[in-house]
C-alpha cells in the first residue's frame, strides 16, 4: 500500500458480518465421501502407493507374511502353538484392516479437498472470450485459448474468462462467485486496489479492456485446486522431518524384533514364532502418527481454502504456524478504517463557523469518506457553499503534497490536509504560524485521531479532528498472539503521537510511524535476521517486494496483480484481519501433528506390557501382564485391534484439528504433554483390557 | 546399442541377442518382475546357508522360506535408510 497514503481514504470491502457467521460460498458437496474413501482405500493398497508411506509399507509387507503363515503355519519352521492357523488369520485381518483405515483416513482427507476444488473449479467454467487483436478487431475466443498478454473486451453480463488486469473502463463486477460477498465490486484502470479481475467473477455494468495475466490452468484458482487435491502436494519441511523420525523409529524396532529370536533362543530355549514377532512390529512403530500424517496436512490445506484463503504452497500454510513476527497496516487492519470528521477545533481566533465554512469549501469535492464526514459535521454546524461550485476546480489528494482542496472562483485557495504540509502552503503563501495550530495537532494526536490543517490562502483556520477507530476486540486477539510468541508491529503513515496512540490503544508491541515501503522492508529484514519468520498484508504494487521478501506473504483479492504474483497467499475476502486467523490455522496445524504423534508414541508403551509377556510366557516374565490379559494370543490380538481401531478413532481429530487455545509455547507443550502423552499411556492399558475382555468372550482367542 | 557392446563375451552362457535385448528393455520397463527373480537366485545361496546352520531341525521349505524372509528384511532396512537420507521422494 502507498504508504504516505496508507490511511487515504480507500474503499475496502469489508466482508459482510463475523467471518464465523458467513457461509463459504463455494459449497463443499460433500455427499458420497465416505463410499468414495473407502473403495479409495482398497485402490490404495496398490504397493506402489504403500512405498510412499514408509510405517504402513511395513504393517502391509507384515500383512502378506502372515496371510503366507495362515496358510501354512509352518512356513518358517515348526511352531508351538494350538489353532495356529486361526490365530494367523485374525492377526492378518486385523493388519490389513490396519492399512485399509490408514488408506481411509488419507482418502477422506483427500476427498474433502477434492470436493473443495470441486467447488472451487465450479467458479471457473468454459466460457466465449472476446479477444482484441493487434489490429483493434474483436475475435471470439473460447476462454481455454486465451494466454498471458492477450486483451480481451467484457461487457455486462459477461463472466470474465480469465485473471486480468483491466486497461480501459469503469464497470461494477460480481465478485460473489469466489468471495460471496454479493455487493458489485467497482473496477477501473490504474488504481492499486481496483485494477485486477478475477476469472469467473460477472461484470455487471458498463465494459472493461482487459490484459489478460495467467495463461490457461495457472491462475489462482487452479493453483489452489490443484493443491486441495493433492497433486501438487509436495511435503512440507516439518512433513519430512517427522517422516525421517518415523522411518528412523521403524528401522530401529525392526532392528530390534529381528534381532529377538536369536537371544529368545538363547536365553529361553524356545524360537518365536514369525506371526507374534511381526505383530510386535506392527504395535510398536508409530502407526497411528503413519497413518494420519498426510490427513493432517490436507485437511490444513481444506481449513485454509474453507477460509476463503488462496494457498500457493503447503509449505506457506505451515510457516503460518511458526510466524514470530506479525507486520500490520493501521488502517483496514487494526482501525476500522472508515475516519469520521469528529470536532472543528479553530485558532488565530476565528469562530468555529468560520472554520467550518473553510472546512466546507475545502470538501466540497472531496469525495473520500473522510470528505462527506466533513461536509456533513459543517452542515451540521450551519455553514453552506458562498460560491458558484460549477466555477471552482476541486485539487485532489496526492502522496506527494499530501493535502486536498478547491480552487475558488475568485482565485483564492482553501486547502485541508497533513498539519506539516498545510504549515508549508502557509508559510509560501507568506502567513504567519500560530502555536495554538501546534497545541491543537498535539491534541487530536494524543486522541489517537489523525489531524487535519484547515487553511484558507496565508490564514490558517483551525484543525479538523478525524477519528479512527480501534477495531473492537483487536488487543485481546494481540493479547492473544503476544502469548503465543508473536510480535505485532503496526506501519501507518500517521504522524508519531497518533501512531503511539493506536498502538497503545490496539496493544501492538511496536510501531512505525511515517512509513514508507521501504521501511516495510526493513523491518522484514530485520526482524528475519533475528532469526523469526514474519507475516504481512499487502495489496499495492508497492508492497510486492516486501510481500515476496515476508516469510508468509497474503495479498488482497482487490490488490494490484503484482502484489498477488508476490504473496504466498490470496485472501478472497480482501480482510487484512485474516491474516491473525491464518496464523491460527498455521499453528493448529502443527500442534495437531505434534499431540498425535506424541499420543502414537505413548501408546507404545502399553502395547509393550501386553506382547510381550504373551511372547515369552515360558521364560516365566508373566508378572509383567499387568493387565491380566486372558492369554497370550488374546493379548497379542487386543493390542493389534487398538492399534487399528485408534486410527478411524482419530480420523476427526486429524481433520478437524486440535481445539485451538492461545497459550505459550510452553504452557501448550505441558498442556499437549499431560493430554496426548499421558492420556496415550493410560488410554491403551484401559483400550486393550476391555478389547481383551471382549474377545476372550467371544473365544477368538 | 550396437552388436559389439553385448557382453556375450563376458557371459557364462552365451544368450540369444533377442533375449538380453528383451531382458534390458524389460529391466527399463518393468524392473519389479525382475528385481523379484534376481531376489529368488540370491535366495538359492541363502537358503542353503540357513538350512545348515539349523542343524537339521528344519525342511528345505522352511530354509527357503526363512532365507527369503531374510532377505525381504533386509530390503525393508535398505528401504528404511532411503526414506531417511532422501525423505522428499516419498
Amino acid at each position: 500500500m502507498d504508504s504516505a497514503n496508507s490511511d487515504s481514504p480507500r474503499s475496502r470491502r469489508q466482508p459482510g458480518g463475523p467471518r464465523a457467521s458467513r457461509k463459504h460460498t463455494p459449497k463443499v458437496n460433500t455427499k458420497g465421501l465416505y463410499q468414495k474413501a473407502l473403495w479409495q482405500a482398497f485402490v490404495k493398497l496398490d504397493p506402489r502407493v504403500e512405498l510412499k508411506n514408509p510405517v504402513m509399507f511395513v504393517v502391509w509387507l507384515g500383512t502378506i507374511i502372515t496371510a503366507l503363515m495362515t496358510i501354512n503355519p509352518n512356513l518358517f519352521g515348526p511352531t508351538p502353538g494350538d489353532n495356529l492357523r486361526v490365530f494367523n488369520g485374525l492377526i492378518t485381518v486385523v493388519l490389513f484392516l490396519t492399512v485399509v483405515f490408514a488408506n481411509f483416513a488419507e482418502a477422506v482427507a483427500e476427498g474433502r479437498g477434492k470436493a473443495q476444488a470441486d467447488a472451487l473449479r465450479s467458479t471457473k467454467s468454459e466460457t466465449t472470450a472476446r479477444k482484441v487483436m493487434p489490429d483493434g478487431s474483436v475475435q471470439s475466443v473460447s476462454s481455454t485459448d486465451l494466454r498471458r498478454g492477450d486483451r480481451i473486451r467484457v461487457v455486462a453480463g459477461d463472466i470474465i474468462p480469465a485473471d486480468g488486469e483491466v486497461l480501459e473502463g469503469v464497470a461494477s463486477v460480481d465478485e460473489s462467485a469466489i468471495t460471496g460477498e454479493s455487493a458489485p465490486v467497482l473496477k477501473e484502470p490504474g488504481s492499486d486496489v481496483a485494477s485486477s479481475v478475477t476469472g469467473g467473477t460477472r461484470i455487471r455494468s458498463d465494459e472493461l479492456l482487459i490484459r489478460v495475466t495467467s495463461d490457461p490452468g495457472k491462475g489462482f484458482i487452479d493453483r489452489m485446486i490443484a493443491l486441495v487435491e493433492g497433486a501438487e502436494r509436495a511435503k512440507t519441511p516439518n512433513e519430512i522431518a517427522l517422516t525421517v523420525l518415523l522411518a528412523v523409529l521403524t528401522l530401529i524396532f525392526l532392528i530390534v524384533v529381528a534381532t529377538l529370536p536369536t537371544i529368545a533362543y538363547y536365553v529361553v530355549g524356545s524360537s518365536v514364532s514369525v506371526a507374534l514377532l511381526i505383530s510386535l512390529l506392527v504395535a510398536l512403530i508409530p502407526t497411528t502418527i503413519g497413518a494420519l500424517l498426510s490427513a493432517i496436512g490436507i485437511a490444513g490445506m481444506d481449513r485454509v481454502a474453507q477460509f476463503n484463503v488462496i494457498a500457493t504452497s503447503g509449505r506457506a500454510v505451515e510457516a503460518c504456524g511458526d510466524i514470530g513476527t506479525l507486520v500490520l497496516d493501521k488502517t483496514g487492519t487494526i482501525t476500522l478504517g472508515n475516519r469520521l470528521a469528529e470536532e472543528f477545533i479553530p485558532v488565530n481566533g476565528h469562530s468555529l463557523e468560520e472554520m467550518a465554512r473553510v472546512a466546507l469549501a475545502a470538501s466540497v469535492f472531496d469525495q473520500t469518506p473522510e470528505g462527506r464526514s466533513i461536509v456533513r459535521l459543517t452542515e451540521e454546524q450551519g455553514a453552506k457553499v458562498d460560491f458558484d461550485t460549477s466555477k471552482a476546480e476541486g485539487i485532489e489528494f496526492s502522496a506527494k503534497t499530501r493535502m486536498s482542496g478547491t480552487h475558488l472562483p475568485d482565485g483564492g485557495e482553501v486547502r485541508k490536509g497533513a498539519v506539516d504540509a498545510i504549515k508549508g502552503f502557509v508559510r509560501s503563501r507568506g502567513g504567519q504560524l500560530t502555536p495554538e495550530l501546534d497545541t491543537a495537532f498535539e491534541r487530536v494526536s494524543r486522541l489517537g485521531g489523525t489531524p487535519l490543517a484547515v487553511c484558507q490562502d496565508r490564514e490558517l483556520y483551525g484543525v479538523i479532528y478525524l477519528k479512527d477507530i480501534v477495531k473492537p476486540g483487536i488487543r485481546e486477539r494481540f493479547d492473544q498472539l503476544r502469548r503465543m510468541g508473536v510480535r505485532t508491529v503496526m506501519l501507518t503513515g500517521d504522524n508519531q503521537i497518533t501512531a503511539s496512540v493506536i498502538a497503545e490503544e490496539a496493544g501492538v508491541d511496536d510501531f512505525i510511524a511515517e512509513a514508507t515501503p521501504e521501511d516495510k522492508i526493513e523491518v522484514i529484514q530485520s526482524e528475519q535476521a533475528q532469526g523469526k519468520l514474519v507475516a504481512m498484508t499487502g495489496d499495492g504494487t508497492n508492497d510486492a517486494p516486501a510481500l515476496a521478501q515476508a516469510d508468509v506473504g497474503v495479498a488482497m483479492n482487490s490488490g494490484t496483480q503484482a502484489a498477488k504474483e508476490a504473496a504466498n497467499m490470496v485472501d478472497l475476502d480482501s480482510d487484512p484481519t485474516k491474516l491473525i486467523d491464518i496464523v491460527t490455522i498455521g499453528k493448529q496445524l502443527l500442534i495437531t501433528r505434534g499431540a498425535l504423534t506424541t499420543f502414537s508414541i505413548a501408546n507404545d508403551i502399553a502395547k509393550y506390557f501386553a506382547i510381550i509377556p504373551a511372547m515369552f510366557a515360558t521364560a516365566g516374565i508373566g508378572s509383567l501382564n499387568v493387565m491380566g490379559l486372558a492369554s497370550a494370543q488374546s493379548a497379542v490380538l487386543s493390542a493389534l485391534i487398538y492399534n487399528a481401531l485408534i486410527i478411524p478413532a482419530l480420523i476427526p481429530l486429524a481433520l478437524t484439528g486440535v481445539k485451538f487455545r492461545p497459550l505459550t509455547a510452553n504452557e501448550l507443550l505441558q498442556r499437549n504433554i499431560l493430554i496426548y502423552g499421558l492420556g496415550g499411556v493410560v488410554i491403551p492399558f484401559i483400550a486393550i483390557k476391555l478389547i481383551d475382555l471382549v474377545v476372550a468372550a467371544v473365544g477368538l482367542a | 546399442m550396437k552388436l559389439a557392446d553385448l557382453p556375450n563375451g563376458t557371459l557364462p552362457v552365451k544368450l540369444p541377442e533377442s533375449t538380453f535385448f528383451l531382458l534390458t528393455s524389460q529391466w527399463r520397463k518393468r524392473p519389479l518382475p525382475l528385481q523379484l527373480f534376481l531376489l529368488l537366485c540370491l535366495n538359492l545361496v541363502t537358503a542353503p546357508v540357513v538350512q545348515a546352520a539349523s542343524g537339521g531341525e528344519l525342511s528345505r521349505d522352511n530354509a527357503y522360506a526363512l532365507g527369503l524372509l531374510g532377505l525381504v528384511t533386509l530390503g525393508l532396512c535398505v528401504y528404511l535408510f532411503v526414506v531417511i537420507f532422501q525423505p522428499e521422494r516419498f
